[in-house]
């Protein structure tokens, strides 16, 4: 019984795991092959694909523009984690609550979702036009700018990791990331039970204090689940700043994704790109092996 | 195919037997005659070979140019065409040039690749290619398809269809750039005509440039180039008589007083002047945009179907712009392109493609495809048509002919040496130099080495 039981969960499963094996891990493993080989098309013809070891990885630990990268990823990800779940908390618990048109607002809410990355991008870089910017046509005719911001161009104000451009493109990375959070929030928080705030309510607790004993660590599970996938998804993230900048300017939104896409359909230079590639593999792999790693402790099983 | 191609032969002798026999009949006008009898012959020949294998259908590639359905549509009717003639089918695919790069450099490693196809960059995709993959020399067939070639087609566009001796195809695509101003706001400013030298361009930039209270500027005065970055700056290069690289592709030559001329200058009116925005190099700068907004009063080198597209899109700014050849340092160089109709490695019918290219070389499907575009046509009895003549900014195009010079470099890595990204060694040199106040020597400095180990990656 047990083994027909399995039989049928293994074939269910088959289908997925046959895609999940040709489309992700089979790329995975030759990116992984590639980055040990000399891949450089230009020499390609000639030369063939000699192993090379670690060489690869040599050559882009001496390169400046991929510590560049290395730190804009992580700079990338914090802000776009920090701010769309802080974000998305406050916009879930809005509209975890009992008003009019509450249904209308859910609905609209959704709307930068369903615009694809590449759309999304091509509207902002519009919109943050340093000549045709209605944002600066607004802020200007307010009198609050004597100059027009260069949202995406600005190489000159740079604070530490921190820029211009970098905040304007993670911006619209929040913008299109937060509906998907705040879904996951607001179901998180309506399987929060009335009981235990009208509870604490009784017991005379604040609206803080609600927030924070309450609220919080019930959402933890979804919290977790949602800045492990937010944090994966920001380290490999590649179309908004590709479109939007090429990673520029001055390399100040230039990230490991675009790094290495740049490397090899740019420069003809798979070997590294796959090398990048790795980095970015091992970096998303450490984040869901803690997140595993965590999630095995709170059922027990690790 | 070597069947085919002998049966070929021996029916041209044959109908050239006939042509023969019919010059003895036809005394007066004979050798015009003997010429049209041998083309109906060669015309019949064909029919018959084809029929040898019917229902052969070849795929063709194209770049989307114009309006992309448009364009489909013209080739598909060529196609039908083509079939009723040679009974040959002809399956046109459309590629975007968004994908264009990714796609050519996948058919260069061994992807899917159709029989024959509208291609570029051929130095570097036929190096990635190797002996493998990639575009197909067809030398063997040049002689018998295109004996004139040299004289129908410009010389300039030629060099970008041969590679180590071997033929390739056939130009079809000229790109020439000449500079395009404002009228109405050289008038405003008060000036007659537009500017005719580096100097004179610098004047003429502070004067067109308006701004604010605030000191923001409402329009630029000049702008370095209608296109990428990288190739706006080339011809500031040429112009100041420099080159990137020895004319055997093997030395880089980026360490010279005219790349020296060439950064000061537009650092001069970028940082300086301020006359040119500072954005022009990056990613999201479409200069077209501020042009047509009002926002721009010079282009330097624009590519030549701005014109075309500011008729479509922009009518009421018809009267308010024109093209000149551009302005002169020690040449007037104009940046000029060429893309190509070829064969790829692989294809099996490498005869019915090349009847494919050889039916769309005509004269009249060049014309055609030109004067869609609005863009010069390699192809010299096409420039000679009277279409270049009726309108100035078709005159002025065709006076940048004169001052033409190829974008191609005889070096394979030339493509990702010029490729207008962050990492490229062109685009960090111009980058570092107007953006970071690197010291232009120390910028040069570091940009031949770095092009110099590229051309020596790349070498054959």
């Amino acid at each position: 019984m047990v083994r027909r039981k399995n039989a049928f969960c293994y074939l269910m499963v088959a289908p997925m795991l046959a895609l999940v094996l040709v489309l992700g891990v089979y790329p995975m493993l030759q990116t992984l092959g590639m980055s040990v080989v000399q891949y450089d098309l230009m020499r390609i013809a000639r030369e063939g694909t000699p192993f090379v070891g670690l060489e690869n990885f040599r050559q882009i630990a001496a390169e400046p523009r991929f510590w560049i990268a290395f730190r804009n990823t992580l700079v990338f990800v914090a802000i776009v984690v920090g701010c769309v779940v802080a974000l998305g908390l406050f916009v879930a618990q809005v509209l975890n609550m009992d008003f009019r048109g509450r249904g209308i607002l859910r609905s609209l809410i959704l709307v930068p979702w369903v615009t694809p990355p590449v759309v999304s991008s091509a509207i902002w870089i519009w919109m943050y036009m340093a000549d045709r910017s209605p944002i600066n046509q607004v802020l200007m005719s307010l009198g609050l700018l004597d100059a027009p911001i260069r949202f995406l161009t600005d190489a000159s104000k740079v604070w530490g990791p921190f820029s211009v451009p970098m905040g304007a493109v993670s911006s619209v990375r929040i913008w299109n990331g937060l509906p998907f959070v705040t879904v996951m929030l607001l179901a998180g928080l309506q399987s929060i039970p009335h009981e235990v705030y009208e509870a604490a309510e009784i017991d005379g607790a604040s609206g803080i204090a609600r927030f924070r004993y309450i609220t919080l660590p019930m959402l933890g599970p979804v919290l977790s689940v949602l800045v492990t996938l937010l944090a994966i998804g920001g380290i490999g993230h590649f179309e908004m700043n590709y479109i939007m900048t090429l990673g520029g300017p001055n390399d100040l939104t230039n990230v490991l994704s675009v790094l290495a896409y740049q490397s090899a359909f740019t420069f003809y230079r798979f070997d590294l790109g796959a090398a990048i590639s790795a980095i970015i593999l091992l970096s998303t792999g450490t984040v869901a092996a803690f997140y595993i790693r965590a999630q095995l402790r709170g059922t027990g099983a690790g | 195919m070597s069947a085919k191609v002998t049966r070929r032969r021996f029916l041209r002798a044959a109908g050239l037997l006939g042509a023969g026999a019919g010059l003895a009949a036809c005394a007066p006008r004979v050798v015009e005659k003997a010429v049209e009898v041998e083309k109906e012959v060669t015309q019949v020949v064909e029919k018959q070979v084809t029929k040898v294998v019917p229902g052969t259908t070849i795929q063709f590639w194209t770049m989307n140019y114009g309006d992309p359905a448009q364009w489909l549509d013209m080739f598909k009717k060529h196609a039908t065409e083509f079939q009723e003639k040679t009974g040959i089918g002809v399956d046109v695919q459309m590629i975007n040039w968004a994908q264009g790069m990714n796609t050519w450099l996948l058919v260069a490693r061994g992807g899917a690749h159709p029989d024959c196809a509208d291609m570029y960059w051929l130095h570097s995709f036929a190096s990635i290619g190797g002996k493998e993959y990639g575009p197909l020399p067809i030398t063997e067939y040049q002689q018998e398809y295109w004996p004139d070639l040299k004289e129908r087609f410009f010389e300039g566009s030629l060099k970008d269809v041969y590679w180590q001796g071997e033929f390739y195809g056939i130009p079809w695509r000229g790109d020439i750039r000449p500079m395009i101003y404002r009228v109405d706001f050289l008038e405003e400013a008060g000036f007659s005509k537009p500017p005719e030298t580096w100097e004179e361009l610098r004047e003429y930039a502070k004067a067109l440039t308006v701004r604010d209270s605030h000191g923001n500027v409402l329009r630029w005065g000049f702008l370095p180039g209608g296109a990428n970055p990288c190739q706006n700056f080339m011809p500031w290069v040429w112009q100041a008589g420099g080159e990137f690289m020895t004319a055997d592709g093997k030395t880089a030559t980026i360490d010279t007083p005219a790349m020296a001329e060439a950064l000061e200058f537009l650092y001069q009116l970028q940082n300086v002047d301020k006359v040119i925005p500072p954005e022009w190099l990056e990613p999201s700068f479409a200069p077209m945009d501020y042009f047509a907004a009002d926002k721009a009063a010079i282009v330097f080198q624009v590519p030549d179907d701005w014109a075309k597209n500011l008729e479509r899109d922009y009518p009421e700014l018809d009267g308010k712009w024109a093209y000149e050849v551009p302005v002169k340092n020690k040449t007037r160089a104009c940046y000029s392109g060429a893309g190509y109709w070829g064969c790829l490695r692989g294809t099996t019918r490498v005869e019915e493609a090349v009847q494919w290219i050889h039916y769309l070389s005509q004269d009249s499907i060049m014309t055609e495809l030109s004067q869609y575009l609005g863009r010069v046509s390699p192809n010299k009895n096409v420039m000679s048509n009277p279409y270049w003549q009726e309108k100035e900014w078709r005159k002025k195009i065709v006076a940048c002919l004169e001052h033409a010079h190829t974008s191609q470099h005889p070096s394979p890595a030339w493509s990702r040496i010029i490729v207008h990204q962050p990492g490229a060694p062109i685009y960090d040199m111009v980058y570092e130099v107007m953006n970071n106040n690197v010291p232009i020597p120390d910028a040069i400095a570091k940009c031949q080495k770095r092009v110099q180990e590229e051309m020596d990656k790349g070498a054959s």
